[in-house]
């Protein structure tokens, strides 16, 4: 029994539930692995089978029909997916550990040509495809990170009417995303957006270069984030317009968009 | 009882692909939007799903439950996970504002779910508090302290009913299981 009262068991089933229904903390999940440890299961079945069937039976009663657009894009990536050379689980057949491991080798360096292949198309093909595939390289960051930052974008000193959107980054991977609609089109022969980004562990005034970009759509805009240094311990996003090209060290005279990590 | 597409998805085959989001994108659709804030936040929240699904395909085991059960709990598990980290960040506005904008569940005339048909028939069976609770917390996702402003009830409460109601549901469920594999009328 806990020093509150509780009992194990009551403990455990708050956790299960909890995590269906409004998720855990990292200190409640590291508590739920041990108690999954060590906990029977019950007899009656599990509380997820229990929430999945009601939300089976309410879909049934109320389903909204996916849209058609949402529906080819999530195929679209599918089949791509299928195509690549990295199989899903259970696509391959079965075969010993030893033949896997010297089969994924060079799978695995023919899928990073392939990604730095298409990934150099992405610079060279028009803005609606870079627009597609960041975006499906953006879904996929966002699926397969566990530690990944997801923040909206609020007005900063200087803000532009109507911009919103988030940034996503994951801090293992070092890898993110600037989503944008709204944000004013630049004449990129006058100016450029940049982006920087705070770490706890380097100087306010010297923030990191998360690289220069254009905006050429007041529609959905997805930029991918080339942060110039590793960033350890992000707190802050902040776009800033410069002259082409960008700069060293900004004056953050125009800084029309800000993102903070919060506090936990 | 529908034949299971995840294991032909599993496979690499692309027809399984279409029949699948014929068959699951309106349950996977439905749940995003609402357990979502933002419209654009459940595209997203979809296309991360079926990602999910694709790539855990071969996890599923029909002998261990109902192929539209696995999709619903892949797709519960990474919309809480993200509204999780969305409530780290200020919220653009109040969930409530959204997630009542969707009419709440009538009563099922389920066609397909057995387990679907069995929950919503054990729901019936639960007091009109407990259902209360429940459809507000798992429905609509409102987290337990905008249920207790919404009903009064005293936050303790909330998470005590939504308990009970739950290890009810579970019991219920579990007989109708027995009742069913020993032949008898199944509710």
């Amino acid at each position: 029994m806990s020093s509150s009262g509780q009992t194990d068991k009551d403990r455990w089933d708050e956790l299960q539930i909890d995590r269906l229904l409004i998720g855990l903390s990292a200190d409640e999940q590291v508590e739920y692995e041990a108690f999954s440890g060590r906990m029977p299961a019950s007899p009656s079945g599990s509380f997820e089978k229990v929430v999945a069937s009601i939300d089976v039976g309410w879909w049934e009663s109320n389903s909204i029909p996916l849209p058609e657009q949402l529906r080819k894009t999530i195929r679209d990536q599918a089949v791509q997916e299928l195509s690549s050379p990295a199989p899903w689980p259970g696509k391959t057949p079965a075969v010993g550990q030893t033949a896997a491991r010297s089969t994924r080798l060079p799978w695995a360096v023919a899928a990073a040509c392939l990604s730095l292949t298409v990934f150099t198309l992405f610079l060279n093909r028009p803005s609606k495809d870079i627009v597609k595939n960041a975006t499906q390289l953006r879904t996929e960051l966002i699926a397969t990170s566990k530690d990944v930052i997801e923040l909206k974008w609020s007005a900063g000193p200087t803000p532009i009417a109507g911009a919103e959107g988030d940034v996503v980054w994951s801090p293992e991977k070092q890898q993110g995303f600037m989503r944008f609609r709204g944000l004013a089109v630049n004449e990129t022969t006058q100016q450029q957006y940049q982006l920087w980004i705070f770490d706890k562990n380097q100087d306010e005034k010297t923030p990191v270069d998360g690289g220069v970009f254009d905006i050429s759509s007041d529609g959905e805009v997805i930029i991918p984030i080339h942060a110039k240094l590793r960033v350890a311990d992000v707190y802050l996003f902040a776009v800033t317009i410069e002259k082409p090209g960008g700069v060293v060290v900004s004056t953050r005279e125009r800084l029309p968009l800000l993102a903070m990590v919060k506090k936990s | 009882m529908l034949v299971p597409l995840l294991p032909r998805v599993a496979q690499g085959e692309v027809a399984a692909i279409d029949e699948c989001l014929d068959r699951y994108g309106g349950l996977v659709w439905s749940l995003a939007r609402r357990l979502s804030p933002t419209t654009p936040d459940a595209e997203d929240a979809v296309q991360e799903i079926f990602v999910d699904l694709w790539r855990n395909a071969a996890r599923y085991r029909e002998d261990l439950g109902e192929e539209a059960t696995f999709v619903a709990t892949v797709a519960r598990r990474r919309l809480i996970d993200r509204q999780r980290k969305l409530s780290r960040t200020p919220k653009p506005q109040s969930i409530d504002e959204t997630t009542f904008a969707y009419a709440s569940p009538e009563v099922t005339t389920i066609e397909t779910s057995e387990d679907g048909q069995r929950a919503a028939a054990c729901l019936d069976k639960l007091r009109e508090n407990e259902r209360e609770v429940l459809e507000l917390s798992i429905y609509h996702g409102l987290p337990h302290s905008r249920i207790s402003e919404r009903t009064g009830t005293p936050l303790g409460t909330v998470k005590t009913l939504i308990r009970r109601g739950l290890t009810q549901l579970r019991s219920c469920m579990q007989l109708s299981i027995r009742v069913i594999a020993e032949g008898g009328v199944s509710l």
